[in-house]
């Protein structure tokens, strides 16, 4: 679908058009964010739970970015710089931290990376108001804006599809890289270490290359995040953040690429549907933060390899037409 | 004979009080074939060990195609052309056959990731030899049929010989095979030695392999290492060892 052909839709859908594009922009987002921590939980199988410190580099790099040379450039290339100097930041945040941590195993990692996606939100929290905003946040320059007849929705159709695109790109150029010489290295190192050094293969370098990848895509899905939103406080980056990318992770099935993008549209729209509703609605308002745990509880019992497990859903699609034509010649 | 592709110095490992190899040295010349045997607990698994970069040496060194390796990273004396199989088998057990003979085949072909991403001409090139070699070395092995199959689902003989034939694509001078013929029966096990045998001839090996199964390592060593409690007790032809009563002693339990 092409942007012209969402831009009457959302007008025409007025107020409901512009919660859709809102939902549309989180998924693309979560999506970006899920595969990415994908590359670092599901296909190198080691147990990060920072990946919410480098979302939160890659918007504060994008939007002190934009500030530093909002009017000293025109608004796209300007929006271009920043996603890419936001992914420089993340990526070097993702190095440093991963040099000295991947040498840890497991639930040592998990812990490790866990306190450094806190120092980040903690740091910026505590940062001088003129440089990071402190606790009040930063104001991101409208840059985009110029390219959009001025109008919120124009500018939301505009994300959406920026978002969409760049899901698209992650996605490809995940799918590629696994299938290939250094992509069966990764594997190789996830599922027996031992034999991947002695046969040649460099462990270290193999996982701190997915760290790093991770963390640049997380730290791109925080630059388009933070010209969206046009505000950014760092409590938006709390761990809370984090269980959800995990939860979209797990619940896609570690490894399925397109599994990731399914769980992350299915939980944003739910999240955002009961946002939605009246206070008043009772139960389903008032339980909502019950949501995730209780979709963590009923997937491990009932499907705990995730919807798709390691399959994608053209996999899905195939075995279940395989299905449907045994049933019809069985008929 | 005179020139040397493998040594061993006065290798020693010790686990804190333990010395679970002491002052081993094996000198290995290009094209043979030899055998390390010794009673379970002898320190044999140790001392390959010792020579992959599997753990590292409290003292002495490891040389290896002329060049000192004792400070060198497993990865890199892999690259140097030293292979080796597992006493329990450690395949990649969600990667197909095929795949994980292909993962191998990467250090001295490897192909970037950006041209992997892009897929790029060069990129496809490469993997289309990749996959090419791979599917040679698996029919070798006869396991071509088996080429898709997840690895851990592959019968157990299959595994051991698919353990070789994934080690043959580090394209090693020096094999190191550690109970290759573990939990085989006999007819698998005689397979197994002749297979060992033309592979030495096929590609060239020198081949150094722990065995328990005597039929096996008489059959085919041309020398033997024989270790006990961590020490070299004997080394010499089949024959002589045979015969060597330190060895049969180590075996059987000395007459006190």
């Amino acid at each position: 679908m092409t942007l012209a052909s969402f831009l009457p839709l959302a007008i025409e859908l007025g107020p409901q058009g512009f919660w859709w594009m809102n939902v549309l922009f989180l998924v693309a987002i979560y999506s970006l964010l899920g595969l990415s921590l994908n590359l670092i939980n599901g296909y190198a199988r080691m147990f990060s739970l920072g990946h919410h410190g480098f979302w939160a580099m890659g918007a504060y790099g994008a939007a002190w970015f934009t500030i530093q040379f909002h009017g000293h450039m025109p608004g796209v290339p300007l929006f271009l710089m920043s996603c890419v100097f936001a992914m420089g930041v993340a990526a070097v945040g993702g190095l440093l931290i991963g040099l000295p941590c991947l040498r840890l195993r497991g639930d040592y990692l998990a812990i490790a990376t866990l306190g450094f996606g806190e120092i980040v939100r903690i740091a910026i929290q505590n940062s001088p108001r003129e440089a990071l905003g402190g606790s009040l946040g930063l104001e991101v320059p409208r840059v985009i804006m110029d390219v959009t007849r001025k109008t919120k929705a124009d500018f939301r159709v505009l994300m959406v599809a920026i978002g969409f695109v760049l899901v698209a790109l992650t996605a490809w150029a995940i799918r590629n890289y696994i299938r290939s010489a250094r992509g069966r290295a990764m594997l190789a190192v996830a599922q027996d270490e031992t034999a991947a050094g002695l046969l040649g293969i460099n462990p270290v370098r193999s996982k701190v290359l997915a760290f790093v990848a991770a963390s640049a895509v997380a730290g791109l899905a925080g630059a388009v995040y933070a010209h969206y939103q046009g505000i950014i406080t760092p409590l938006e980056f709390n761990f809370m953040e984090m269980v959800k990318i995990f939860l979209i992770v797990v619940l896609g099935g570690l490894g399925s690429i397109s599994g990731c993008v399914f769980a992350a549209f299915l939980l944003i729209f739910v999240e955002q549907w009961l946002a939605k509703l009246p206070a008043d609605a009772g139960f389903f308002k008032d339980w909502w933060q019950v949501e995730y745990a209780a979709i963590l509880v009923l997937l491990m019992i009932f499907r705990p390899r995730g919807i798709f497990g390691p399959r994608e859903i053209t996999d899905v699609w195939r075995d279940l037409k395989a299905k449907w034509a045994k049933k019809r010649s069985a008929a | 004979m005179s020139d040397v592709l493998f040594s061993t110095h006065a290798v020693t490992k010790r686990y804190g009080g333990l010395t679970a190899v002491s002052k081993v040295s094996l000198e290995l010349h290009p094209g043979e074939l030899v055998g390390l045997i010794g009673p379970n607990g002898a320190g044999k698994t140790t001392l390959f060990n010792l020579i992959t970069g599997a753990d590292t040496v409290s003292e002495g060194t490891v040389t290896f195609r002329g060049e000192d390796v004792t400070e060198l990273k497993d990865y890199e004396r892999a690259g140097l052309g030293m292979a080796r199989t597992f006493q329990n088998i450690r395949l990649w057990p969600d990667m197909s056959a095929l795949d994980n003979v292909q993962t191998v085949y990467q250090g001295p072909r490897g192909n970037n990731g950006f041209g992997a991403i892009l897929r790029l001409p060069g990129f496809k090139r490469s993997e289309r030899r990749i996959r090419d070699d791979s599917m040679k070395l698996l029919e070798r092995m006869d396991l071509a049929e088996h080429a898709d199959m997840r690895s851990v689902d592959l019968p157990y003989g299959e595994q051991r010989k698919l353990e070789i034939c994934r080690a043959l694509a580090l394209e090693p001078k020096l094999l190191l095979l550690d109970e290759p013929a573990a939990g085989m029966n006999p007819t698998e096990k005689t397979d197994l030695m002749h297979t060992v045998e033309q592979l030495r001839q096929e590609f060239d090996l020198t081949i150094l392999v722990i065995e328990h199964d005597m039929k096996f390592v008489m059959g085919i060593c041309e020398r033997i290492y024989v270790l006990d409690h961590g020490e070299e007790i004997a080394h010499g032809k089949p024959d002589e060892i045979k015969q060597d009563p330190k060895v049969i002693e180590a075996y059987l339990g000395g007459a006190e």
